[in-house]
């Protein structure tokens, strides 16, 4: 089975720790898999702007330098660590209403999406360059403040779009997601170094972009585990 | 004003012996042991085992294990020793296994309760699948050079032998946690080792890498003898020296890899350590306080509020606490920056007021278990308590049911 968490934050955005030493941190304890998802915030409200201001996004002018740091880092970690990068970002529309704020990450992607496109505009984007759709963290969360109900509100309209969603984001389990019988995985939605101590997701397929997105898709073989110390 | 002095002086001797430490690491540093001039034999390589026991997922743990791969070393095997395929170091040793396929490696996954100290349950089975003479214990967060094997292993021509260990310091602190752990290594550990072993001729063994003959091993009772005792490298050290065999603390330095501790870690392993030696040493352990100049120059101030002269001797002793510090980083080679040598009369604050726990606790928490400790650190199984705390919330919640 291949160790993996597709929800990886950096400095790109408002991680605290820069792309090479994640990729170290996650390669030194073993894992066969991870996806970089910085975020891509909404610039059409404040908190969009403030996000901007604050260098807490990956923009358009710095897509393609994000992009290539990480292939970059992706030939390095696999050389040393037999460690398969996903590029990808996590679209971000965050609202002051914990219901209007949705959080998804594109695995894969290749183009810059702006995060402030309407919802299917983003989704038909995002399937035409192949990427992965999974909803984050889509329940009330231990940390209310991060709470992001739009999908999960919305889901009958919006869960056609969506490859899987996030059983555990963490330490939060979703049991909703199970009840509905969504397709899943888990991740640890890292932004320090002990979030590496998390939910994660487990995949009985080959250690390749296609087999790694194929095995989400159908959610074959897909299990989760607590990453403990 | 007489007590000030009491302590003051109590500063000085401190002080003072901090110095005869200094003296003592450099002194090892320079000094060539091997053979104690007899002559070497530059092609003397017997192969050896190394045997590393994991558990868990330790800073720079693939590279750790790496580096042990990469030695420039004609024949040796490397035996991961696991307590089962769930422990998270598994697939770090299978990584390693896959990616130096041409090297003599083997993972061992066995569950072993012969004893209470996990590390010496992890080595019984390692041990027991060892092919060579020559074993070599090495902890998981070492990382070493390729020049290792070929310069510990020169001390074993002398038949006399019976135990080489190694200068230790602690590298590649990046949070306050393992910034205080390396300074602290650094300074008091690595300082104290060579001083007991040049000046006082005990050895001191600290278990992050032990070379031995196995048949040495066997004489004095195997892992088997060791298996109750926390401080099983101290106690092998000191049977080795019973049975006639020398201990040689070798002046070749291995890293300690302390990257991501949270203070936590750094307060729960030095409370252990301080069990430990309260466990073993004594009455001796009260010297450790003495000795803590930085401790001891500012407890006039805490006592007495502060004053200018007690002020200043605090910050004097301090500021010389620090040169030290930084003059034993700087033969070391360690990779502490500049300005956290400010914080070692901090680490040296927080050490003494833990010195205290010892006394008063005999429980210690190591990798998830708890146990008792007893004279000569040996172990006995101890069960979980609820914490004071959770008694109190208890008493809380039933009161207002």
């Amino acid at each position: 089975m291949l160790l993996c968490d597709f929800h990886i934050h950096t400095t790109y955005s408002d991680g605290s720790v820069n792309l090479r030493r994640t990729v170290d941190l996650f390669g030194q304890a073993g894992f066969d898999v991870i996806a970089i998802t910085d975020h891509v915030v909404n610039g059409d409200n404040t908190f969009g702007r403030l996000a901007h201001k604050f260098k807490f996004s990956v923009r358009e002018h710095n897509f393609e330098e994000y992009m290539n740091n990480i292939r970059q880092e992706a030939e390095r970690a696999w050389d040393k660590y037999g460690l398969l990068i996903i590029p990808g970002v996590e679209i971000s529309k965050n609202h002051l209403s914990a219901d209007k704020s949705a959080h998804f990450l594109l695995l894969d992607i290749k183009e810059f999406i702006p995060a402030c496109w309407d919802y299917e505009r983003i989704f038909t984007e995002a399937k035409e360059q192949n990427a992965l759709v999974i909803a984050c963290h889509p329940h009330h969360m231990s940390d209310l403040s991060r709470d992001t109900l739009f999908l999960w509100n919305n889901r009958e309209r919006y869960a056609r779009y969506i490859d899987a969603w996030e059983i555990a984001n963490r330490d939060d389990v979703f049991n909703v997601i199970s009840l509905k019988k969504y397709p899943y995985i888990a991740n640890s939605d890292f932004h320090k170094v002990r979030h590496i101590y998390s939910w994660k997701t487990l995949l009985n397929c080959e250690k390749k972009v296609a087999a790694v997105k194929q095995c989400i898709r159908h959610n074959k073989g897909v299990a989760i585990t607590l990453f403990r110390r | 004003m007489e007590i000030f002095w009491f302590f003051a002086s109590f500063t000085i001797l401190g002080l003072i012996g901090y110095g005869f430490q200094i003296i003592a690491v450099r002194s090892q540093i320079s000094h060539h042991n091997a053979g104690k001039g007899k002559a070497l034999s530059p092609s003397y390589f017997p192969p050896i085992s190394v045997l590393k026991p994991l558990k868990g997922i330790d800073d720079n743990l693939f590279d750790n294990l790496e580096s042990f791969c990469m030695q420039d070393y004609p024949e040796f095997e490397i035996i991961f020793s696991l307590q089962d395929h769930n422990d998270l170091a598994y697939k770090v040793a299978r990584k390693i296994k896959e990616k130096y396929p041409d090297k003599d490696i083997s993972i061992v996954v066995e569950r072993c309760n012969d004893g209470l100290n996990p590390k010496v349950n992890n080595l019984i089975p390692a041990c027991k699948a060892a092919k060579y003479g020559y074993i070599l214990v090495s902890d998981s967060n070492v990382l070493v050079d390729g020049d290792y094997l070929k310069e510990i292993v020169k001390h074993m021509q002398d038949p006399g032998v019976g135990l080489v260990s190694n200068m230790i310091k602690g590298v590649g602190g990046r949070t306050s946690g393992s910034i205080f752990e390396n300074l602290h290594l650094n300074s008091f550990v690595l300082g104290s080792v060579c001083f007991l072993d040049r000046f006082l001729k005990m050895p001191c063994v600290v278990g992050k890498s032990m070379l031995m003959r196995k048949s040495d091993l066997e004489a004095i009772g195997g892992f088997k003898a060791v298996k109750d005792v926390l401080a099983e490298d101290y106690i092998i050290g000191k049977k080795m020296k019973e049975a006639g065999r020398r201990v040689v603390l070798s002046n070749y330095m291995i890293n300690t890899v302390n990257k991501h501790w949270g203070m936590k870690n750094f307060l729960n392993r030095h409370t252990r350590w301080g069990k430990l030696r309260w466990k073993i040493g004594g009455i001796q352990y009260v010297a450790e306080l003495i000795t803590n100049a930085v401790f001891m120059s500012f407890i006039p101030v805490f006592l007495y509020g502060p004053s200018g002269i007690t002020i200043a001797f605090a910050l004097f002793t301090s500021l010389l606490k620090i040169m030290g510090d930084l003059y034993l980083g700087r033969i070391t080679k360690a990779d502490i920056k500049f300005p956290f040598y400010m914080l070692s009369p901090v680490k040296d604050i927080a050490i003494g007021c833990m010195w205290i726990i010892p006394l008063l606790s005999n429980t210690v928490v190591w990798r998830g278990n708890r146990y008792t400790i007893g004279k000569a650190s040996r172990l006995s199984p101890c069960a979980e308590t609820i914490r004071w705390r959770y008694r109190i919330a208890d008493v809380i919640r039933a009161r207002f049911a």
